[in-house]
């Protein structure tokens, strides 16, 4: 692999092609989740109500979330993050290691991450919000389900990566780069979930029904 | 490791014993037949296979068009059914938009931008094959609709139970190239399948997965592209002394990695709509279907200049050529194209104008609409200012350009009268929009496709169209396209609204229904005669020089066809116009001697690229079966999915491979040889 690297000559705006395609994925991909949380928000500000449980009352959303739980899974895809800088570092270090150790780390956190989500769908699922009975439920699951999906397949390329690094064809330059590559996919899609955070869960806490106001206001039945 | 005696150079790829990948497969190295064919990653021949696909799909797409204009002959007429009606008119637009403009495009990017920076090869060569195969896949997958729709027809699932569940038949797509919502939604309440009763039939199901597909194949492909541009230029390629074409190309490019995700998100909430029961467009639920038509139209519009901006880049090569003269206002057709690119993005809502969007928005895209015009105005003076005191010789490729100038004008003319919000509500859905934009995209980017077609087809083959029977076939096209398109602004300003399956007499509206008729079938043996007198050139035309335009651009400099490595040795470019300036001028083209006794790095080919591709041919399937009601459907699925994992990871560990190849260095650079173009200045 490293003799194909010296074949490469040096790009015209010293970029690597893999980091650079990378990078216009990352931008195209603002515009995919900038387009779902816009969908979000849409709907949030057309029907502040949130949903109708089972039993046909109207519901919450602050009802529904367990924030304290969603901030424990955020700052943990927050810490992998943190361990996919340090694998990133000891690449490019060629300890391959530290490397492999830093990467189980993020698998980890990352389907810690995953559970919780997976959690939180059961859980809301029982509380009466499905995709089908409301606005909500729909943008909600779609939205936060897209971003599951890609931390989902951003554990599946690092476990790739991780078994790949055994055959010992991982490394060098190239290897670095490749690691490199991926740790910007996960970095950007950490921040893609603190944007999810602020914008479908804490707002939620904002204004008079949240909990700085005075309460949520009652409905009648 | 296995590819190591790759590393010393030979003088043909068969003087390799087989090469192994590291999963230890030998890999596909013929250099002929179908089986070059299949895994080629070199983007020549790519760019052939998307043009052969275009034009054929350009066929297909004008029999439906020929179809609807039979139908419309007439008052009164009943040659195809108003279902069948439906159907044509919308896969007749989607296939134009999707399967012929979009690829052709692509064919020029792929065959002409690694020759225009002075580059062997894309960024990635096994990326660029994938785009190509989801492409076809994707094309497949929306057309397969019609098959199912002739089965249905035929009766062939009368007996199963899920057909005779289902409500609505029409197996091809019937909701018009842009679905609005809620017709290519739900209503009403989800059932225990989780889906709620829809409005239209599995159609709509191929035409979100296929669109779905296609976006990744363009997706991809636009990644390539700008990675290719910005990144493997040759030395002394600036960004302003790129050829027009290739600039037009990073802005095309850019506009389609930031507006397919709007289309892509949209779909994606569609298809949640329709095979989970979700609530995104439906209105028993409190979704709103104008929400359908802004993630449309936020990639709608960009898909526009999608289309046409880069038939304004093969023009801005074809007037210099046949004027003699340098582009007029370089720097300045560039800004204009890019920005167009960003006004683009801030324009959408003119096609939601009867909306109700309320009267500062309307007032703000009107603005904006009308400001477009600007920069697309500015390209055209430009155009005229570079013909303007040139020796013009006319060609085929400068007569369809000419015509793609004005016929294009007409086009933004009308185009000027739909921004004004008080007018475009009375034009909104007549047949005034239909000549508009078929102005632009017929008159104005298939003439342009046309002429870069026999501008480069001398390149691309080494022979030479015969030049009258392109002239006959030319001026029946811009004669047959007039004749169709021209009465159709009467028609839409005298009443006549889209999508009519019919009409009865005595609206005015017969004569000149009558007279498009005509013009269709004029308009559809011209382009016939075009396309085969391509296909004839390809196979058994006049060889040619390598340079037989007197042309501008590195790719004419050399030989024709162009050799696997393109360039023997990486050129060194002085100037804008760099062959011009080689021939003609002071700063001549230097040669890195690079290709020498180490040989060129060449790319392997491979299967992967296809076989992941191939992923999306069950998921294609699969989908749409899931909603008719097809048992076990939801496996066809799940196996595309596997597929395309098991392609990307084999993609992968094969490793990129290659071989090094000795060009030839001795004798004079190509470009030396005097041609028949050149001693005649």
């Amino acid at each position: 692999m490293s003799q194909d690297a010296a074949h490469h000559a040096p790009t015209s705006t010293g970029i690597d092609h893999k980091k650079l395609i990378m990078w216009l994925f990352l931008a195209s991909d603002c515009m995919f989740f900038g387009t779902l949380i816009s969908t979000h928000l849409l709907y949030r500000k057309l029907y502040p109500t949130g949903f109708t449980d089972a039993e046909g009352h109207q519901q919450f959303v602050q009802k529904l979330f367990n924030i304290e739980l969603t901030s424990f899974s955020t700052f943990i895809l927050l810490m992998s993050s943190f361990l996919m800088a340090l694998a990133v570092s000891a690449m490019h270090k060629g300890e391959l290691k530290s490397f492999r150790r830093n990467v189980l780390g993020v698998i980890f956190f990352g389907l810690i991450f995953l559970g919780c989500q997976v959690y939180e769908f059961t859980h809301f699922y029982h509380q009466g919000l499905t995709i089908q009975n409301s606005v909500l439920g729909s943008t909600f699951y779609v939205l936060t389900g897209t971003h599951g999906t890609h931390v989902a397949i951003g554990i599946l390329w690092l476990v790739l990566m991780y078994f790949y690094s055994f055959t010992g064809k991982l490394g060098g330059h190239v290897g670095a780069l490749d690691v490199e590559v991926a740790g910007l996919y996960w970095h950007f899609v950490d921040i893609v979930w603190i944007i999810i955070f602020t914008a479908v869960y804490l707002v939620e806490y904002l204004g008079p029904s949240g909990i700085w106001g005075n309460g949520l206001p009652t409905i009648a039945k | 490791m296995s590819h190591d005696t790759h590393h010393a150079p030979v003088a043909s790829k068969l003087d390799l014993a087989p090469e192994r990948s590291d999963l230890g497969l030998y890999r596909p190295d013929r250099t002929t037949g179908l089986l070059d064919w299949l895994t080629t990653v070199d983007h020549k021949k790519i760019g052939i296979l998307y043009g052969a696909f275009a034009m054929f799909y350009f066929l297909v797409g004008g029999v439906e068009a020929l179809a609807i204009r039979t139908q419309l002959a007439r008052p009164d007429q009943a040659v195809v059914t108003a279902r069948m009606y439906n159907q044509l008119f919308t896969m007749h637009g989607t296939t134009m938009i999707f399967l012929g403009v979009m690829p052709l495009s692509a064919a020029f990017f792929n065959f002409l931008v690694p020759l225009q920076i002075g580059a062997r090869d894309v960024a990635f060569p096994r990326l660029n094959a994938f785009s190509l195969w989801a492409f076809v896949f994707g094309a497949f997958v929306l057309n397969a609709s019609w098959l199912f729709e002739f089965g249905h027809l035929a009766g062939w699932f009368d007996g199963f139970a899920w057909h005779q569940a289902l409500t609505y038949t029409d197996f091809a797509p019937a909701n018009g190239w842009f679905s609005y919502a809620p017709l290519s939604g739900t209503f009403g309440q989800a059932n225990a399948a989780l889906q709620s009763p829809r409005f239209t039939g599995v159609g709509t199901d191929f035409w979100i997965i296929g669109i779905q597909i296609l976006g990744v194949a363009s997706l991809a492909a636009s990644f390539n592209f700008i990675c290719t541009i910005l990144n493997m230029r040759a030395k002394g390629m600036t960004m302003m002394r790129l050829p027009v074409f290739t600039w037009m190309t990073l802005v095309t490019s850019f506009l389609i990695i930031l507006a397919f995700p709007a289309i892509t998100v949209a779909l994606i909430e569609l298809m949640f709509d329709r095979q989970f029961g979700a609530n995104f467009f439906n209105p028993s639920a409190g979704g709103q279907p104008v929400l359908w038509q802004h993630l449309f139209w936020i990639f709608g519009h960009p898909e526009v200049y999608i289309l046409v901006l880069p038939a304004m880049g093969i023009v801005s090569e074809i007037l210099p050529t046949f004027s003699g003269k340098a582009l007029f206002g370089y720097p300045i057709i560039v800004f204009s194209g890019a920005v167009i690119g960003f006004l683009g993005f801030a324009v959408w809502s003119h096609h939601m104008f009867t909306t109700g969007l309320g009267p500062v928005p309307t007032a703000a895209f009107s603005l904006l609409t009308m400001a477009i015009a600007v920069p697309t105005g500015v390209k055209i003076f430009n155009w005229l200012g570079t013909i303007w005191g040139g020796r013009v010789r006319f060609t085929p490729p400068m007569v369809l350009a000419l015509g793609f100038i004005w016929m294009f004008m007409c086009g933004g003319f009308s185009g000027v009268m739909h921004s004004s919000a008080p007018a475009d509500s009375q034009q909104q859905d007549s047949y005034f929009v239909i000549a508009h934009f078929h102005y632009v995209l017929l008159g104005g980017v298939l003439l342009g496709l046309m002429a870069g077609l026999y501008f480069w087809f001398p390149k691309i083959f080494g022979r030479m169209p015969n030049a009258t029977i392109a002239y006959i076939g030319s001026g029946l096209v811009i004669l047959g396209f007039n004749l169709a398109f021209g009465p159709m602004h009467y028609l839409g300003l005298a009443g006549m609204p889209r999508r009519t399956h019919t009409y009865h007499a005595g609206n005015g509206w017969e004569q000149w229904n009558l007279v498009a008729t005509i013009g269709a079938y004029i308009l559809g043996i011209g382009v016939c005669i075009v396309f085969g007198n391509l296909v004839w050139t390809a196979l058994k035309g006049k060889k040619c020089s390598n340079d037989p335009w007197d042309g501008r651009t590195l790719e004419w400099s050399l030989p024709s066809p162009v050799p696997e490595y393109n360039f023997a040795q990486s050129p060194v470019v002085g100037a804008r116009d760099a062959f011009t300036e080689h021939k003609h001028g002071s700063k001549r083209i230097a040669y890195e001697n690079d290709g020498g006794d180490a040989g060129v790095h060449m790319p392997s080919q491979s299967w992967m690229p296809m076989l992941a591709a191939a992923g999306f041919l069950f998921i294609g399937f699969g989908m749409p079966m899931m909603s008719m009601g097809v048992p076990h459907a939801g496996w066809i699925v799940i196996t595309g999915v596997g597929v395309l994992i098991a392609g990307i990871w084999f993609w992968a560990v094969e490793g990129p491979g290659g071989y090094m190849l000795k060009t030839p260095v001795e004798g004079p650079a190509p470009a030396d040889r005097p041609s028949a173009a050149t001693s005649a200045h």
